[in-house]
C-alpha cells in the first residue's frame, strides 16, 4: 500500500515536472526587456524557494534534536533525521540556484557573477550548509549531532537575510517580483507558469526529501543495532 | 539579432540542464545509498554477528 502511494506521487510529481517545462518553453512569452533567457527563472526561482523551505525544515528538526536529546532521545533522532535530510537537500537545491542564477546572470547583466547583496548572502547560506553536511560525514563523537544541530540553528538564520536582501540594499539582483515594492508584480500568463514550476519543484524536493530521510533513519537503527550488539559481544 | 536569439536559447538549454544534472546526480548517489544500505541488513541478518 505504502510503495503505492510513494509511485503514485512520483507519478503525480513526474508528470507535474513535465508540464511545468512545457509551460516554460513552449507557452511562457517571452519578456518584453530580456527575451528568452528569461525562461531561467521557471527553475531559479522555484528552487530557490524551495531550497529556503528545506533550511526552515532543517531548522526545526535541530531545535527538536536540542529539546528532546536528554528527555525524550528516539524523538530527537528524529528530529536529527530531518534536520539532516532537510540540509542536505537544500544543498542540492541552492546549488541550482548558484548555478542558473551565473547563467542568467552572463546573458542579462555580461557578467557570471558580482559580489552584491543578494548572491554574496546565498554563497554564505550554502557554505554554511556544505559545513554542516561536511561536520556530519567527517566528525566523529558523541556531540557532533549537538555541534550540527547548533550549526544548522545558526546557519538557518541567513536565510531571512538572503530574502530581505534586496529589499534592504540597493543590489545588482533583478527587485522582488512578489511582495516587493509597488508596480513591482509577473504579467499573469508568465506568473501562471512559475506557479506550476513551483509546484512541481516543490512535489519533486518533497520526494525526495522523504527518501533521504527514510535513508537516515535505517542508518540510524542500524547504528543503534550495531552498538546494542558490540555492548552484548562486550557485557 | 539571429546571433543573440541562438546564444539565449544556449543559455537557457545549458540552465535546465545542469539543473537535472545536479537533481539526477543526487537522485542516483541516494539510491546506491539505499541500495548498499539494504545489502548490508542482509548481510547482517544472514551473518549475526552473536
Amino acid at each position: 500500500m505504502k510503495k503505492l502511494a510513494v509511485s503514485l506521487y512520483a507519478a503525480i510529481t513526474i508528470a507535474l515536472m513535465v508540464w511545468g517545462f512545457y509551460q516554460a518553453i513552449y507557452v511562457a512569452p517571452d519578456d518584453a526587456m530580456q527575451g528568452y533567457v528569461f525562461r531561467i527563472i521557471y527553475y531559479h526561482v522555484p528552487s530557490a524557494s524551495v531550497a529556503f523551505l528545506f533550511f526552515a525544515i532543517s531548522l526545526l528538526g535541530s531545535i527538536a534534536y536540542l529539546a528532546y536529546r536528554r528527555a525524550r532521545p528516539a524523538w530527537a533522532q528524529i528530529g536529527d533525521a530531518w534536520a539532516l535530510a532537510g540540509a542536505e537537500v537544500g544543498v542540492v537545491f541552492c546549488t541550482v540556484v548558484l548555478t542558473t542564477g551565473p547563467l542568467w546572470g552572463r546573458r542579462a547583466w555580461g557578467i557570471w557573477w558580482t559580489w552584491d547583496a543578494r548572491l554574496t548572502t546565498t554563497l554564505v547560506l550554502w557554505l554554511i550548509y556544505v559545513s554542516y553536511l561536511l561536520l556530519r560525514r567527517f566528525a566523529a563523537g558523541p556531540q557532533v549531532q549537538t555541534l550540527a544541530a547548533v550549526l544548522g540553528i545558526f546557519g538557518a538564520l541567513d536565510v531571512p537575510i538572503v530574502y530581505m536582501s534586496n529589499r534592504w540594499w540597493r543590489t545588482q539582483h533583478p527587485a522582488p517580483v512578489f511582495g516587493g515594492s509597488e508596480g513591482s508584480g509577473m504579467a499573469p500568463s508568465m506568473a501562471r507558469v512559475l506557479l506550476w514550476n513551483m509546484l512541481a519543484w516543490l512535489c519533486w524536493g518533497l520526494l525526495i526529501l522523504m527518501l533521504r530521510y527514510a535513508v537516515e533513519r535505517k542508518q540510524q537503527r542500524a547504528a543503534a543495532e550495531e552498538a546494542l550488539e558490540m555492548l552484548e559481544a562486550n557485557g | 539579432m539571429q546571433e543573440a536569439a541562438i546564444l539565449d536559447h544556449q543559455f537557457v538549454v545549458a540552465a535546465y540542464c545542469v539543473t537535472w544534472a545536479i537533481q539526477l546526480s543526487y537522485l542516483a548517489w541516494l539510491g546506491l545509498k539505499w541500495r548498499a544500505q539494504k545489502r548490508n541488513a542482509l548481510s547482517s541478518a544472514r551473518n549475526p554477528r552473536s
